[in-house]
């Protein structure tokens, strides 16, 4: 008898929330019906995208789905960035386009549901923060021709995004965030004219480590510099890798954006100060939480001009497959004045212009 | 006396070394002759079950050798041994796969000592040989071929275990309170078919059993352990004529002994 | 309506695919009784490899029986280090999964994400090709679905063998594959060969339809392949004549409607986690229902 109840109470519920997702496809339908016959020969012109910039005169709301693989200060700001860099073409949300907003929480599975669900929406463009996410949104959109614009994607071209970084030659555009490994090793020549080691603490299974890893090492003999590296698996190996850096005889560190290290950063702090070296950031963030300097990624500025390209391609100003990808800067330095003090360093004089920040001054 | 079955001076000992260090065997010697059927009784703790352990391989003994046919099997594993031995367990759900249906059971006991690949799983030519054995339990299994074993009742998974133990050539029947778990009623059942079977194959069996009734009752030979002792052996004219009265007497002196 | 039909076949087309690892896990979890973690790293050792492979030319069926072969051997590192070297369930899942991930890295060399972009899949190429031209989408949730039947019949096929006997004797009563003189540690590993090389397939079959593999997919893979196994058990319970395997195809299809469906209603994905525990739940609450109401009536 009880059973008999669970399970009318279950294929109720199942019944239920099949009707509700019914009603609402539903509903989504009729809306975009709603929006006007206009709408649906709007949205296969663009697929094509030869619909000229009538688009602002029509005063249509166009639909954008997001998806952001993680949650993560810079792929936050990479977000933050894309809306003003939509606003700064005229497009604001809620007024004239309507923004779907997922996150994956980092599972690729997730990202592809995701990804597919926009697709079959129709939506008008799809945005997407970080590799994993691009990837989904590329597979999930290929086949319909809806533009994709990714950004924090490190080598797009390797990930078979865009042909080439001048002409994407796909569906896809957006930019690059590759971290300026060798304007980094400028900065710490800069401020350690004498240093000849660099030690470097990564985690071996985090692949874009690997990867700065390989690139550090191949650019470090023109600046003079050995690498030293040591390779850790998880948190609790943090300290003990830093120690065993400081024992080898390192001038000084330098992170990668290597997510158990900058999170496990403390560790490597109190290694480097009892030493008495300093340690070299891969964000902003890490110089306010202590490290010397570093050469920055600005994510905001990074996903503003993605949001540019995205309003441009809605606009139809731009055809996604003509499109360059919009590559990050060398990145600005960022300095701790405070550090530097207290390690008795001159701040170079190329890099006056950088900005001065002190320990927790973002707070 | 041929010694179908000899233990040779083994010892058993749980958590050696430790405070809970437990010494079931020290010097355990036994010899079963080919063809007999042994009662088991004893007390809780007394290494019934440990010595059943042994013979089958569950356990593995510290020192000492166990030879069953004349060959050394001490060193074989469990699985290796069931090739000549059949055991059925006190737990009814123990002798039979629950999950399978009464057909797949006897089909896969059927298969024993055969190589297992991909050839059908039940051969059909054989379910009028299963349906007839089960006939003979009269308990209407037969019918029932299709269902699995997790419907039956104790009494019945029981009598399919037996059936099942015994179903292919074995030179040595285990019966480890088989009985235990049963209603009255299905235990004599249970046991008539035992002795049956018994009977028929002509099969050495070792049956240990809490019920004093069964082991007066039947068997050729039975034997009393104590405290990894046998304390009493009797076989032939005597075992004919013991009395659950005799039993239990022995049992009090056993207690008295203990201090209890 | 066209919406709907769209995502129906995004359902569809995703609950084959991972319904084959569903199945897998069937294996393990339900017939085995083996809690197998190790599938978190078959799973995206299978999009690897059939990426790589696929990049380096190989045809992507032969790639298929690869990445089948090589989620076996991981199946059966993990059934070896339980069963011959007695380390837990858990923790030889465990130790598999880490140690794949490794591999992983040296199949992709070193890349987290392969990408197969516009290469021949068997999505794209051969019988898929002209399944896509004939129905467009359709095609791909055609082709998977194939897949995922040829998949079906094959291991229900095995499963009535005596070696497929045995395997469900293994993990339901291991002491009765010990009485017929089978070693039951055997089986157990033969199990987990079974049971990865189906989700490496799995992972194979996802990499070719999205046209790219990310080392970092098999998150999750463990917790869904359950929950599909657990909610098509809840879902069609005793339901007779429809096979076990078959209920855990269905289980991952509707998991992954629900997925959608929450999606669709605008639940924010920070919280799918918290409805698929509570899926977990309902799912695991209504099978022990299941499972009480047989002994009752045993």
């Amino acid at each position: 008898m009880k059973n008999n109840m669970v399970k009318k109470v279950l294929s109720v519920g199942l019944a239920a929330v099949m009707a509700l997702s019914l009603s609402a496809c539903g509903s989504s339908s009729s809306a975009t019906t709603a929006v006007g016959t206009t709408a649906a020969a709007e949205t296969t012109a663009a697929g094509s995208s030869e619909s000229s910039a009538s688009t602002e005169a029509s005063g249509e709301m166009k639909k954008i789905g997001m998806i952001q693989f993680t949650t993560v200060p810079s792929l936050d700001n990479c977000y933050t960035g894309f809306l003003q860099g939509l606003e700064a073409e005229g497009f604001v949300e809620g007024q004239n386009i309507t923004i779907d907003f997922q996150n994956a929480n980092a599972e690729p599975s997730t990202a592809d549901t995701e990804a597919q669900t926009m697709a079959q929406k129709k939506y008008d463009l799809i945005g997407a923060i970080a590799t994993p996410a691009a990837m989904s949104a590329y597979g999930a959109c290929k086949a319909d021709g809806i533009p994709v614009v990714f950004t924090a994607v490190s080598d797009p071209v390797a990930a078979q995004l865009v042909e080439s970084l001048d002409k994407s030659g796909t569906i896809c555009a957006g930019s690059s965030d590759q971290l300026p490994i060798e304007a980094q090793l400028k900065l710490i020549r800069a401020f350690l004219p004498d240093a000849k080691k660099i030690g470097i603490l990564y985690t071996t299974s985090e692949p874009n480590s690997i990867t700065d890893l390989e690139i550090i090492k191949e650019l470090a003999p023109k600046y003079d510099f050995e690498i030293v590296d040591q390779g850790v698996t998880n948190a609790s190996e943090v300290v003990s890798g830093a120690q065993t850096l400081v024992s080898k005889g390192v001038d000084c560190f330098t992170n990668f954006t290597d997510n158990n290290v900058v999170n496990n950063l403390p560790s490597v702090l109190q290694a480097a100060t009892q030493a008495g070296i300093p340690v070299f950031g891969s964000e902003e963030g890490q110089v306010y939480d202590g490290c010397l300097a570093s050469i920055s990624i600005d994510y905001v500025a990074l996903g503003k001009e993605t949001g540019i390209i995205a309003g441009k391609i809605l606009k139809g100003e731009l055809k996604p497959e003509e499109s360059a990808i919009y590559t990050s800067n060398e990145g600005s330095p960022f300095i701790n004045t405070e550090v530097a003090e207290s390690l008795n360093l001159e701040i170079p004089a190329d890099y006056q212009d950088g900005t001065m920040v002190t320990t927790g001054s973002n707070k | 006396m041929d010694n179908f079955v000899s233990f040779e001076h083994v010892s058993k000992i749980f958590n050696a070394g430790s405070i809970n260090q437990n010494v079931i065997f020290s010097d355990f010697n036994l010899s079963i002759s080919k063809g007999s059927f042994v009662s088991v009784v004893g007390s809780n703790g007394s290494g019934k079950t440990t010595m059943l352990n042994l013979l089958c391989g569950s356990l593995p003994v510290d020192t000492g050798m166990i030879k069953v046919g004349g060959t050394d099997v001490t060193k074989l594993k469990e699985h290796q041994r069931s090739a000549f031995l059949g055991r059925v367990y006190q737990d009814p759900s123990a002798g039979t796969c629950p999950n399978l249906t009464i057909l797949e059971n006897m089909a896969l006991a059927d298969n024993k000592g055969k190589s297992y690949f991909l050839q059908r799983g039940v051969n059909r030519k054989r379910i009028n040989d299963f349906k007839e054995k089960l006939s003979l339990l009269k308990m209407g299994l037969e019918d029932k071929l299709e269902q699995r074993v997790s419907t039956l009742s104790g009494g019945q998974r029981q009598a399919l275990a037996l059936l099942i133990a015994a179903e292919t050539d074995l030179d040595l029947l285990i019966l480890d309170e088989h009985t235990a778990a049963l209603d009255p009623n299905s235990a004599a059942t249970v046991m008539e078919l035992t002795k049956r079977v018994v009977e028929e194959k002509h099969v050495t069996t070792l049956m240990v059993t809490h019920n004093l009734k069964f082991a007066a009752d039947y068997g050729d030979r039975l034997f009393m352990m104590h405290r990894g002792n046998i304390v009493y052996d009797i076989s032939g004219e005597t075992k004919k004529q013991v009395s659950i009265r005799d039993l239990t007497d022995k049992f009090d002196e056993i207690s008295i002994e203990d201090g209890n | 309506m066209q919406i709907f039909l769209g995502l129906l076949e995004v359902v569809l087309r995703e609950g084959f695919i991972y319904g084959i690892m569903a199945m897998g896990v069937y294996i393990t979890y339900k017939v085995l009784n083996f809690p197998d973690l190790s599938v978190d790293g078959t799973f995206p050792l299978g999009c690897c490899l059939a990426a790589e492979l696929i990049t380096k030319g190989m045809n992507p069926w032969i790639s298929c029986l690869i990445c089948l072969a090589a989620g076996g051997a991981a199946g059966a590192l993990t059934g070896v280090l339980h069963v011959k070297l007695r380390i837990t369930d858990l923790m030889s899942g465990i130790l598999v999964m880490t140690a794949l991930y490794s591999v992983n890295m040296v199949v992709t060399e070193k890349k987290a994400i392969l990408s197969i972009f516009n290469m021949p899949t068997i999505f794209n190429s051969g019988i898929g090709g002209k399944l896509y031209g004939m129905f467009g989408q359709w095609g791909w949730a055609v082709m998977a679905g194939i897949v995922c039947l040829a998949v079906k019949l094959i291991l229900d096929m095995y499963l009535e063998t005596r070696s497929g006997l045995l395997l469900r004797a293994a993990g339901n009563n291991p002491k009765f594959v010990v009485s017929i003189g089978k070693d039951p540690g055997n089986m157990k590993i033969l199990g987990l060969m079974i049971g990865n090389a189906l989700t490496a397939l799995s992972g194979c079959v996802l990499a070719q339809q999205r046209e790219s593999a990310d080392a970092g997919s098999g998150t999750g893979m463990v917790v869904m392949s359950l929950a599909a196994v657990i909610i098509g058990s809840a879902v069609l319970g005793k339901a007779k004549y429809i096979r076990s395997t078959t209920t855990a195809v269905i289980g991952m299809i509707v998991y992954r409607a629900c997925l959608t469906i929450a999606m669709q209603l605008g639940l924010e994905t920070i919280y799918l986690k918290a409805l698929m525990s509570i899926l977990f739940v309902i799912a695991l609450i209504s099978s022990r229902y299941n499972d009480e109401r047989r002994k009752k009536n045993g």
